[in-house]
């Protein structure tokens, strides 16, 4: 299907060298992001920690594609971003849930796979499974205003899932939830990631949860985004944060940011 | 589910609430047709006539199909120029609040056309059109396209950049995002908007059959005047208030509440 066909041995996703400048609120030129470079393993799960402002959002971004970076390269399983055709393999969960409040639960999920040529009745059907799988199918017909902060994200979740992505990019998922409503929506986001065998990188400030979901976590300092360190997370599933092992974790990261 | 669908049995309290509101519209119309029943006694039948006397001239212009006909000859005037406004303005609107330079370039054109009279469109329109439908609806037309375009080009202002971003990370096509966000975005003030011009349209419409017209309400009210039938004009002004109190509540309202169902005020209204 794809034009240029990804490598399953190469990294999912792989940064080299990633520079971004932005045209500053007074016009000057400002360095947001300078010679970034990881790679995410196939089906791994990848945390970008640092403090606010420094350049995670803006990485995401151009991993997703909607931001070009201002040197350096992003691939996908060891195509180049320039000739990656699989871009509705690549799913996006934003900080905020973005429901449309005119479209009912069924209808925001389904909002992903109009971009595509995908029938009425397909999508209806996918959309439905997708609520599903984040256990929101009896809230189909439910306009946002109706639901809770926590059922929002679900949907939104859903909305990120619906077309069956192998990466899944997460900027501070669920950050705005209370920390029990967040556990909840981390242990459905591990489920759904083991089942579907998705390749995750997901942004946070928060240490925890860098310790709790993540294989690998990049640390970044801040003005300009630089990696600081990268740390390799061998903790088994599922992570309690109270754990001695998973705690010396978030100490080390803590002490990194 | 359907707590979450449309739920239209009422709680107790809001079915009481309902009766009292009743009960009050009605002894406000009977509190209004008893003061007039009493000043009516105090003057002229032709300075001020009583409720019988409007009633008795009521059922005579309905009747003889005077009221149905002049009533729907204005209607199709006003709905006429309505749509012509709506045609033209939502295209305007959009494209004034898509390209930020003909925005600024013709931002002066409306308030300067919202500050012309109605009764100085009807004049123009007599020079140019004589005494035809095209008077009503040119004075409509006039006084509704404003109102329309202003709405629509605020409403292109509340679209919200990160449901672009959105579809953007969806990678929709520019023609999807503007009918899948833009176009849902900006129908409750493209609404707003024309049922403001709506309700203006009737009332100029009223002002060009005066000035213009040889049929039509507000011919009717100027003839009526002209021979001091002023049972008449009353009558005429009533049918008027009823029609449109109609529109309103049987059209309009109920039309507004399914769109925006998804609004938490209209929702739980
Ligand atoms: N479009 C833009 N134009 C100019 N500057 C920008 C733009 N987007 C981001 N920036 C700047 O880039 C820097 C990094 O922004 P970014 O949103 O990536 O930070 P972040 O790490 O995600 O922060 P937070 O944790 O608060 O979300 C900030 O200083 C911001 O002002
Ligand atoms: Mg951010």
């Amino acid at each position: 299907m794809d034009a240029v066909v990804t490598d399953a041995t190469q990294p999912a996703i792989a940064l080299r060298g990633v520079n971004k400048w932005f045209k500053s609120a007074t016009g000057e030129p400002l360095e947001v992001l300078k010679d970034v470079a990881f790679e995410v393993p196939p089906r791994s799960i990848l945390a970008l920690l640092g403090a606010s402002g420094c350049g995670k959002s803006t990485l995401l971004n151009i991993i997703s594609g909607i931001v070009e970076p201002s040197g350096g390269s992003v691939s996908f399983g060891g195509v180049p971003a320039a000739e990656f055709t699989g871009w509705d393999t690549i799913g996006y969960l934003f900080q905020d849930d973005r429901l449309l409040p005119w479209r009912t639960a069924i209808r925001n999920v389904e909002f992903a796979l109009e971009a595509g040529e995908l029938a009425r009745a397909q999508r209806r059907q996918r959309a439905r499974a997708a609520l599903r799988l984040v256990g929101l199918e009896e809230f189909a017909d439910a306009f946002p205003y109706q639901l809770s902060g926590g059922m929002r994200s679900r949907v939104a979740l859903a909305r990120s899932l619906v077309r069956e992505p192998r990466m899944l990019l997460m900027d501070e998922p669920f950050s705005r939830l209370d920390a029990q409503t967040r556990a909840l929506l981390h242990g459905e986001v591990l489920r759904i990631q083991n089942m579907k065998h998705m390749t995750i990188v997901f942004v946070t400030h928060d240490v925890e949860e860098a310790a709790v979901l993540a294989d690998q976590v990049v640390v970044l300092s801040p003005r300009p985004g630089r990696v600081r360190e990268i740390v390799d997370v061998p903790c088994a599933r599922p992570r309690d944060p109270t754990h001695p092992a998973v705690i010396a974790y978030i100490q080390r990261l803590r002490a990194l940011i | 589910m359907s707590e979450y669908t449309d739920d239209r049995s009422l709680p107790r309290a809001a079915r009481a609430f309902r009766l009292n509101l009743l009960l009050q519209r009605f002894a406000l119309v009977a509190a209004i047709l008893a003061v007039w029943w009493a000043a009516a006694l105090t003057a002229p039948h032709y300075v001020l006539p009583g409720p019988g006397r409007v009633w008795e001239a009521l059922r005579l212009i309905a009747g003889n199909n005077d009221l149905w006909a002049n009533l729907g000859i204005t209607f199709a005037r006003v709905s006429a120029g309505f749509a012509f406004a709506a045609l033209v303005g939502l295209p305007l609107g959009i494209l004034f609040g898509a390209n930020r330079r003909f925005g600024v370039f013709f931002e002066p054109v409306i308030p300067a056309m919202n500050t012309i009279s109605s009764a100085i469109w009807a004049i123009f329109a007599i020079i140019w059109f004589g005494i035809s439908n095209a008077t009503t609806i040119f004075v409509v037309f006039m006084t509704a396209m404003p109102l329309i375009i202003t709405n629509v080009w605020q409403g292109t202002r509340t679209v919200n950049a990160d449901f672009i971003e959105l579809a953007r990370t969806l990678r929709m096509p520019q023609a999807r995002i503007m009918t899948k966000i833009y176009l849902p975005t900006i129908l409750p003030h493209f609404f707003s908007g024309a049922r403001l011009a709506f309700g203006f349209g009737w009332r100029v419409s009223l002002v060009a059959e005066t000035l213009g017209s040889s049929s039509g309400v507000g011919y009717r009210l100027r003839q009526a005047a002209d021979l001091i039938q002023t049972d008449q004009v009353f009558a005429w002004t009533l049918a008027l208030v009823v029609m449109m109190a109609t529109i309103e509540m049987g059209m309009l309202r109920p039309l507004e509440n399914y769109l925006f169902r998804w609004k938490k005020e209209a929702g739980n209204a």
